[in-house]
């Protein structure tokens, strides 16, 4: 009653009405009430299960303020010490407090109304049934919310009990962090649940179904339920046919439910940005002078990526200075001929021509193995491990070395050709490479498409930027306060984006040290980012198991993909821009087409969590390796043609996706109890592949 | 650890296997048997600490026993230290909406390396020089070697030289500016006017500098240098083959 009370004072003086704040204070005679505004919420966590331990305490702790509220409860004895004393809640807490008794019903009333509910399902017809179920989840978890945030703690428990069991197996994760919720004080450290409370669960449905179940709510003794489906539930009507259960139980399973129409009809630039021309020197390789189109030899060739005959500009491609890239350095132009010359010897696979798949084991990774990347050049790999060191090798014959001293730098004679060889001192030359500097294990690496620098991100919130040609840490970019889980540089170099407990992703750009953009959305924590191949959009895969993807000129999110029904862990585009692969731990890689949206194919056969997504150079395979220890290659030519992307898909969610991960799996190879960790696909398209032995 | 080691769940306290439990209905099945001490301790802990914390509001309060209250404001007060969680939804949107409004910084050429600006870099030496006074006096005619990088040795003619800080310097010098005559294997050093630079010098030159080496005075021979100064406290030594010949370990006893 008097937390009701603290709350509209709270919403009074935000509104500026000082007045009625005055009145109602001295009518309900709340005295030395001073809850300055957008303080801390002062939260009580007491469940031994979910001990979230931080590194590094916010810089906002009121403690004045706590010392106010202390005093005041003893001054005033009980009178205030209310349901966990004198709490400065910030916003959602008193919006979700005053929903909260919006709809105070009778709590012992809550299970007529859910088994009323559901047996007015299970009696409708077939083909609405199936759209209607999807009601269950949602309004079971609200109702047990409430009853728990109202604090009807042995109903809210027989309420549980009695449901929890109808509700679909995907959701049994969830549901046992729920049962582990039995105090209002369990909810206020759990960001997870109470985002989810204010939050609003999207359900699509059919006009036809959804007018069937508003005239059966709108009966009177059924309002209670009407009352929580419109606060809690967003419904987005479609006109059509009610959709069939294999196409719903498809595309659900987020914590949000799944995504709206708007959230999916930005305009995405998803082509590639036009590589830059720029003459090929043909010194030695005259058998390669011919380009790709077989025409004569000329002193010139452009450089062709994917057969850029078009001069004019791909519609679908972002203008090229959307938004600011570095220009390229001479090394970066050499990198790319070299590049170009790669390809021309690059292998073509098809369901005919697989790769060859190269496994490296990281043998006697007792500080256990949490990261690996390898260099665009296949040259050097690097591996993050829970002893909170990075490890870099050289994969090639030549070794590692730091570049020398100051003192003789000076030394060297800067004219002479193989200067950037001179550099190097030769008595650092080694194979390994340790890094210390993180003070956690190390969760995400990723080099830089120029092999000059290295990042990597761990569990004391920061992330690291290594120069790989002193083996120092350069930097340490401090913003997330939680573990950070992934991290990528992007394919031009200079930013990166960052994602982690926080549920936030950031931008970053190497000489800033704060972060230049801000992706906050998500429901649950940021496990996985990735840039797009034009470097204008961010996919960031989630615990709330949806994938969003980001715009980083403005920060907003474009498009949301539902479906997955575990936390997502591995991204991939492909290398022409237009789909996205995602793997999560329910063990299926499922593939969006980013323009308009859709999921339009779903890859079964993994058992265990997709940690690794990877397509050939130029998108013909997408190779997966997995925890169940194997690696599979998928023919992806075959995966994304003849796609019914309209309209009426778009809209309605009619997906209709084809049975046929059987013919697109082209080899499952095992390895011997190692979980694959990372898959890279040389410049010539050999896979390699990373993982640490696992001795059981 | 091997997991068939574990105590059988017969044989273990109450408290482990009400934890073995707790863990069970949080659907961790696979552990280390260390989890569940862990655990307990984590829990002790966590109790006694709460606990400890309301007795002292409870007697400020002058109660004569300690009640829910008090333990919901330990508790409180607790949480706030140590398990915080993530800040809320709106407060990320809001920070969000104003981080994304500013535009994409345009990206300066021809720029070198792009770092931040020094001070939010680790690039900076993580060693100070002592004082020189101290010194002087209590080691005069000892051999001391300070550790130093490479580079950080100035000639005796020259005084440092400030270089500014490239991709590819290696990350520490000293900013030792002894001057050293290098006669042969044993030398004095002009100590009185030295100190005088150098203690001009290490007031205002914060940066890293790099001090060069006249090259004609530093054969592969033993090269002594004796100071009578403090050798620095170099944590971040690279490989120095030659200059590493004595190391004085009296010296960090007296730093």
């Amino acid at each position: 009653d008097r937390q009701t009370l603290v709350a509209v004072l709270q919403f009074l003086r935000r509104s500026n009405l000082r007045e009625s704040e005055e009145i109602l204070r001295r009518e309900a005679r709340l005295h030395g009430d001073d809850l300055g505004g957008g303080g801390v919420a002062a939260v009580a966590s007491s469940s031994p299960g979910v001990a979230a331990v931080s590194a590094v305490p916010p810089g906002k702790v009121c403690i004045c303020q706590l010392f106010q509220s202390f005093l005041c409860a003893l001054a005033y004895d009980n009178a205030f010490a209310v349901g966990g004393g004198i709490v400065v809640e910030d916003q959602p807490d008193v919006s979700a407090v005053l929903s909260a008794y919006n709809q105070q019903g009778d709590p012992t009333l809550y299970e007529e109304y859910y088994s009323g509910l559901k047996h007015f399902i299970e009696c409708s017809l077939d083909c609405h049934r199936a759209e209607l179920s999807q009601l269950f989840y949602p309004l079971f978890v609200h109702m047990y919310l409430e009853l728990v945030y109202n604090q009807h703690e042995s109903e809210a428990k027989s309420f549980f009990e009695r449901f929890h069991g109808d509700q679909e197996c995907y959701y049994q994760d969830d549901l046992r962090v729920l049962s582990s919720l039995t105090k209002k004080e369990h909810m206020k450290g759990n960001e997870t649940m109470l985002d989810f409370r204010t939050s609003k669960f999207v359900l699509r449905i059919s006009r036809d179904s959804y007018q069937l179940l508003k005239r059966h709510l709108q009966e009177k003794q059924n309002n209670q339920i009407w009352n929580i489906v419109q606060e809690h539930l967003y419904i987005d009507i479609f006109d059509g046919m009610p959709r069939s259960k294999q196409q719903i139980d498809a595309m659900v399973g987020s914590l949000a439910g799944e995504a709206k129409r708007e959230a999916n009809k930005a305009k995405v630039f998803f082509g590639l940005l036009k590589e830059p021309e720029f003459d090929v020197p043909l010194d030695d390789e005259d058998e390669e002078g011919e380009n790709e189109e077989g025409k004569p030899k000329k002193k010139k060739p452009k450089k062709d990526s994917v057969g850029s005959k078009s001069k004019k500009q791909d519609p679908n491609a972002p203008p090229q200075n959307r938004i600011p890239l570095p220009e390229l350095k001479d090394s970066d132009k050499l990198d790319k001929v070299m590049n170009m010359k790669e390809a021309a010897r690059r292998v073509r696979l098809g369901p005919e021509c697989l790769p060859s798949i190269c496994f490296y084991t990281f043998l006697n990774a007792y500080q256990g193995l949490t990261a690996v990347d390898i260099t665009d050049d296949s040259s050097m790999i690097v591996g993050g491990f829970a002893d909170s060191t990075v490890r870099v090798w050289s994969v090639t014959p030549k070794k590692l070395r730091s570049v020398k001293t100051a003192a003789d730098l000076s030394l060297i004679d800067k004219e002479s050709d193989d200067v950037l060889e001179r550099i190097m001192d030769e008595k650092t030359a080694s194979e390994l490479k340790i890094l210390y500097g993180h003070s956690g294990p190390v969760y995400g690496t990723s080099f830089s498409p120029d092999r000059n620098y290295l990042l990597s991100c761990s569990e004391d919130g920061t992330v690291r930027l290594w120069s790989l040609q002193t083996f120092t840490c350069l930097v340490g970019y401090k913003g997330h306060n939680y573990p950070v889980w992934d991290t990528q540089f992007s394919p031009y170099g200079y930013y990166f984006v960052s994602g982690g407990h926080d549920r936030v992703a950031r931008l970053w750009a190497t000489d800033h040290y704060q972060p230049l953009r801000i992706f906050a959305g998500h429901l649950a924590d940021v496990t996985c980012t990735r840039f797009h191949p034009n470097s204008n959009y961010i996919a960031t895969g989630s615990a709330d198991r949806t994938i969003r993807l980001w715009d980083v000129l403005n920060g907003n999110c474009v498009r949301i993909f539902t479906g997955h029904k575990g936390p997502i862990h591995s991204l991939a585009f492909s290398p022409n821009g237009r789909f996205l692969a995602t793997g999560a731990t329910d063990g299926r890689v499922l593939l969006w087409d980013i323009g308009h949206g859709l999921m339009v194919g779903e890859l079964k056969g993994h058992t265990d969590t997709v940690y690794a997504l990877r397509f050939s150079r130029d998108g013909e395979i997408l190779a997966s390796g997995s925890m169940d220890n194997t690696v599979r290659l998928w023919d992806a030519v075959k995966a994304f043609e003849d796609l019914e992307t309209d309209d009426f898909t778009t809209a309605t969610g009619h997906i209709n996706l084809p049975e046929n991960s059987q013919e697109l799996l082209l080899g499952t190879y095992m390895t011997k109890s190692t979980p694959v960790v990372h898959l890279h696909f040389t410049r010539r398209n050999l896979l390699l592949a990373a993982g640490a032995y696992t001795s059981q | 650890m091997e997991p068939t080691k574990m105590a059988s769940p017969k044989s273990a306290p109450k408290d482990a296997q009400v934890m073995a439990q707790i863990l069970k209905d949080m659907g961790i099945t696979e552990y280390e048997p260390r989890v569940i001490n862990q655990m307990l301790e984590f829990a002790y802990r966590y109790v006694t600490t709460i606990l400890e914390d309301a007795k002292i509001y409870s007697s400020h309060a002058k109660k004569s026993s300690v009640d829910a209250d008090d333990v919901r404001l330990a508790i409180q007060c607790r949480t706030d230290q140590s398990f915080t969680s993530p800040p809320p939804r709106d407060f990320l949107l809001d920070i969000a909406r104003q981080k994304n409004q500013a535009p994409l910084p345009l990206i300066k050429p021809y720029s070198g390396p792009r770092l931040p600006p020094d001070r939010y870099c680790l690039t900076a030496p993580n060693y100070r020089l002592k004082s020189l006074q101290k010194k002087v006096s209590s080691s005069a005619g000892r051999i001391t070697v300070p550790r130093l990088s490479v580079g950080a040795v100035s000639s005796r003619p020259s005084t440092p030289t400030l270089g500014t800080s490239s991709a590819q310097t290696v990350s520490v010098s000293a900013k030792v500016g002894t001057p050293v005559s290098l006669t042969g294997q044993r030398f004095t050093v002009q100590i009185p006017s030295s100190q005088a630079t150098v203690k001009a010098a290490t007031p205002t030159t914060p940066t890293v500098q790099n001090v060069l080496i006249n090259p004609s005075l530093i054969g592969p021979k033993n090269i002594l240098i004796t100071t009578n100064m403090v050798s620095s406290q170099n944590a971040a030594s690279e490989s120095n083959p030659m200059k590493r010949k004595h190391e004085d370990d009296d010296d960090y006893d007296n730093l």
